[in-house]
């Protein structure tokens, strides 16, 4: 009952902080403020250069569209990283299933095309996850040889040429626009939201726990939404279908891993295979089930491939996984397993296309991308180590020095019912 | 040749680990030091061998004082410290291992070999120099620890528990080569083992640790096991012996029946039962298999073979049906096997149980786990700010009644504890061994290791020994006592009672 209680705050461990500042710490949000500094020097840009607005609904509907892909590829890759692994077969594998989808696609109708190509990637990863977790082999070096033999299957069944299907069932199912008005979307969330930070502040209160910053930060945050919603926002934000399927993923990957036994589950083998397996949880099911989900949702995004362009070339998607990791390490999942938050990996996405987008808008040579991309990534990767030491450290000092009060916390409830030291 | 004097160390968290210790190794002997877990020698060791700094006290080498403030400073010094986890590197050759950190320019493969054969000369022991480490046995590793030394100009050599895990035979070519190199060739040794009979019969002087102070400081001819055994266990904690009970149990049912259980290298023949209230101990040195025994019963062992029934039921043989089950552990490495670090104390607490904290049947309930956490600091005295104090930043005691809390509302038959009080201050030591007679007289079933056997006197009912995998004499409590214990695990004299 209480646990459903979802703030805007983005961060796993963010959520449950005891004085929850800790969900406004750099090493919590960073990516959120990376991505908020991006957008806001972009809108400066594009102003002061007289271009077209950059938040005009058209620019971001292309924006989240572009980012769709990698974003579904992102959430499923940190569900991987949270379970201390690691997939390099994913573009290979969407490739693959956008094969096999539209070669059955020319034989079948679409669902049973569809569902082949769903089938094909999750037998790739559940292959995958055999050999990582039963043979016991090494996660990159399985998915590495599962990226070159993919691809060579695809090759083999392509005979290295391009397949083309000339009927539309697939497309019309999977691309096309699905507009969202977006001014009335953003009231209704806004209200949502702003009841809930409201219900997680009484419910605090009740449980005579500390007060949570978050569930404030919901509150305006929702206030925001609606009045700036109500002002500004467009009545017709032209999404695509493919945005949805994000958002949809992004969505209920969230809520399992926050709020579902599950996702703890999958937390725990992460962050601690050993204790994990030693407090009873099945180690082997929480190592494969991710990259077999992984395979799924590089089918997918295959699907949605073939499904936009109507043709598959075997060497599409190639050299998406390492875009992938890198939106993943931008919204500051683990490489070591135990920690991560799909919403902070899809921020992490867009802010790499966020970046390639104002780069095309503000007509800045297209050769400088990949470098500052690079910079941002390890920028990123540094800032999470450094904050994250810092915090730690911080958290060390504040218990060494236990007997004088550090928190409010500490003061509502000394000392609970045993000396203090 | 090595003098120590009143070295003390207190780490920052307080700990006073060393009060003040006076050492003097005298050239060409064997030194044994000896002293229970905890007593001070692995941090002794490491200051000589320059990994830690004494807080106070003096150093002096060959008469000189010294200030080493890094392991380089006293190897090229010539001491040269072997320790438990022998640090070879096991994909290099015996003859790379032997002059690691020795290659002055190119890997001179000839001159090399001509040293190898006159280190091979001192120690009369011939190895393939080709051979892998990872190929050869853990004596063959020692003997590979020793030429490293040697290799590399040592005087003494201080070695930390090197037969924990030896064959009597290697045990033996250890032995003589240690011998050897002290009659003939004038190195110096420090010794550090568990198995008394070994340290009696290689050493020429014994100083014995207890809690930090020399209490005994003698040469071995003027020793005996019994006066050994008597300075090592010292009488330190009389509260503990205070609480030490005495009831029998034998009328209950069995609630734990282990039978034949075996696992490769580890364990053989293992059998016994434990009833419903009944506390066993089981008392075994380190390396004598005792963690072993409670990971096999568990099914975190998967080379385990052999029977384990609980309450009437046989159990399959896996970490998830034991906790299924009703089976509890509480493992020896609290951080690395018992906790996720990074969480809080309500999110490790909730771990093993968390389908009973459910709710909509796949939705923890926040309310319910803080709620248990927040039972748990109260019932156990847990120390922490609040339940959202991650246990990495807890002391050991409170870290320990956290793992300890993760168990205790699932209602489990019976508790597996793996050294449940090792790191622990004296006050908490006392509320743990409390906790444990609770379960006992809740019904419950316990099997407790730890290396204190004085602890274990003071809670179990009956004491099982174990040494070398194997259980070698059953004791109840109060028949036997800590130097019998001691003496039994150390292996000296143990052959009337098999159990």
């Amino acid at each position: 009952m209480s646990a459903a209680t979802p703030t805007r705050a983005p961060g796993f461990r963010a959520r449950f902080g005891a004085v929850n500042t800790e969900a406004f710490r750099l090493h919590n949000a960073g990516v959120v403020y990376a991505l908020f500094v991006l957008v806001i020097t972009l809108v400066i840009s594009t102003a002061v250069t007289g271009r077209p607005p950059y938040l005009s609904a058209i620019n971001t509907a292309n924006v989240l569209d572009q980012t769709t892909q990698v974003g579904i590829l992102a959430v499923f890759m940190t569900i991987v990283l949270i379970s201390g692994n690691f997939d390099l077969s994913i573009g290979a594998t969407g490739a693959l299933a956008a094969g096999v989808t539209l070669m059955t696609l020319n034989h079948a109708p679409v669902w049973v095309a569809v569902l082949a190509g769903l089938g094909i990637g999750t037998l790739v990863g559940l292959v995958n996850g055999l050999l990582v977790q039963i043979v016991g082999i090494n996660a990159f070096i399985v998915t590495l040889g599962a990226l070159t033999a993919v691809r060579g299957v695809l090759l083999i069944l392509t005979n290295g040429e391009s397949i083309v299907t000339s009927k539309t069932g697939l497309n019309s199912l999977v691309d096309g626009p699905a507009p969202l008005n977006l001014r009335w979307a953003s009231v209704a969330v806004g209200i949502v939201v702003v009841a809930v930070g409201l219900y997680m502040i009484t419910r605090t209160r009740d449980l005579q726990r500390p007060f949570d910053l978050g569930a404030a930060g919901a509150v305006l945050a929702g206030l925001a939404l609606v009045i700036v919603g109500f002002a500004a926002f467009p009545t017709h934000w032209p999404l695509t279908k493919q945005v949805w399927v994000l958002f949809a993923v992004t969505l209920v990957s969230w809520l399992v891993l926050s709020y579902t036994a599950v996702g703890r589950r999958l937390y725990a083998v992460g962050g601690n295979t050993e204790a994990a397996r030693l407090s009873g949880i099945d180690i082997a099911r929480y190592k494969t089930v991710p990259f077999v989900l992984n395979g799924f949702a590089a089918a997918v995004v295959g699907i949605l491939y073939a499904g936009r362009f109507e043709a598959i070339n075997p060497n599409a998607l190639s050299g998406i996984e390492l875009t992938v990791l890198a939106a993943a390490i931008l919204g500051g999942t683990s490489l070591f397993g135990g920690s991560g938050s799909v919403v902070k990996t899809v921020v992490g996405a867009l802010i790499l296309f966020v970046l390639a987008n104002g780069f095309n808008i503000l007509n800045l040579g297209a050769n400088y991308q990949p470098l500052i991309q690079g910079v941002v990534i390890v920028g990123a990767a540094a800032i999470y180590v450094v904050a994250g030491r810092r915090a730690s450290s911080q958290k060390i000092r504040s218990v060494e020095t236990h007997d004088v009060p550090s928190s409010p916390d500490e003061i509502e409830r000394p000392s609970v019912g045993a000396p203090t030291r | 040749m090595l003098e120590l004097t009143s070295i003390t160390k207190r780490f920052p968290n307080g700990t006073l680990a060393l009060k003040g210790v006076d050492l003097t190794v005298e050239p060409r002997t064997v030194h044994g030091i000896v002293g229970a877990n905890g007593a001070g020698k692995s941090t002794l060791f490491k200051i000589v061998a320059g990994a830690l700094d004494p807080t106070t006290g003096e150093i002096r080498w060959k008469g000189e004082p010294v200030d080493w403030s890094s392991p380089a400073a006293p190897l090229a010094a010539g001491i040269s410290t072997i320790y438990q986890h022998i640090p070879l590197v096991p994909t290099l050759s015996v003859l790379e291992n032997v002059f690691l950190n020795d290659y002055r320019g190119l890997f001179a493969r000839g001159r090399l070999l001509k040293r190898y054969r006159e280190v091979i000369d001192r120690v009369q022991y011939d190895l393939d120099p080709d051979l892998r480490v990872s190929e050869l046995s853990i004596g063959q590793r020692q003997m590979v620890a020793i030429m490293h030394a040697l290799a590399h100009g040592a005087e003494l050599v201080i070695m930390d528990e090197p037969t924990a895990s030896l064959a009597q035979a290697e045990r033996e070519l250890v032995f003589d080569t240690v011998r050897r190199l002290r009659d003939r060739d004038d190195v110096t040794f420090i010794y550090c083992s568990h198995f008394l009979d070994e340290v009696l019969s290689l050493t020429d002087t014994i100083t014995v640790l207890r809690d930090g102070l020399v209490v005994a400081d003698e040469p071995t001819a003027q020793l005996t096991e019994d006066r050994l055994v008597d300075a090592m266990v010292g009488k330190n904690l009389a509260s503990l012996e205070s609480l030490r009970q005495h009831e029998g149990r034998e009328d209950a049912l069995p609630l734990l029946e282990v039978q034949g259980l075996d696992s490769p290298g580890r364990i053989s023949d293992v059998s016994f039962t434990v009833h419903g209230g009944e506390i066993v101990g089981l008392a075994g040195l380190l390396g004598s298999g005792r963690s072993e025994i409670l990971h096999a019963i568990f099914g975190s062992d998967r080379a385990a073979r052999g029977r384990v029934v609980l309450q009437g039921r046989e159990l399959g043989r896996s970490a998830r049906a034991a906790v299924r089950s009703g089976i509890a552990l509480v493992p020896e490495e609290r951080m690395r096997q018992g906790l996720v670090p990074d969480w809080e104390i309500w999110r490790n607490t909730s771990l093993p149980d968390l389908t009973a904290l459910l709710s909509a049947h796949v939705v923890p309930s926040r309310a319910k786990e803080v709620e248990r956490a927040e039972r748990a600091i109260r019932d156990l005295r847990i120390v922490a700010r609040s339940v959202d104090a991650p246990v990495s930043s807890l002391s050991g005691g409170n870290a320990q009644k956290v793992v300890f809390a993760k168990w205790l509302y699932g209602d489990p038959a019976i508790f597996l504890l793996d050294e449940p009080t090792v790191g622990v201050d004296v006050e908490t030591k006392v509320e743990i061994l409390e906790l444990i007679r609770r379960f006992a007289r809740e019904g419950k079933g316990a099997i407790v290791v730890s290396s204190e056997f004085e602890e274990i006197l003071a809670v179990a009912h009956r004491v099982l020994v174990i040494s070398r995998g194997r259980i070698v004499a059953e004791r109840r409590a109060i028949e036997t006592s800590e130097e019998e214990l001691l003496a039994l695990a150390s292996g000296l004299g143990a052959k009337e009672d098999v159990a």
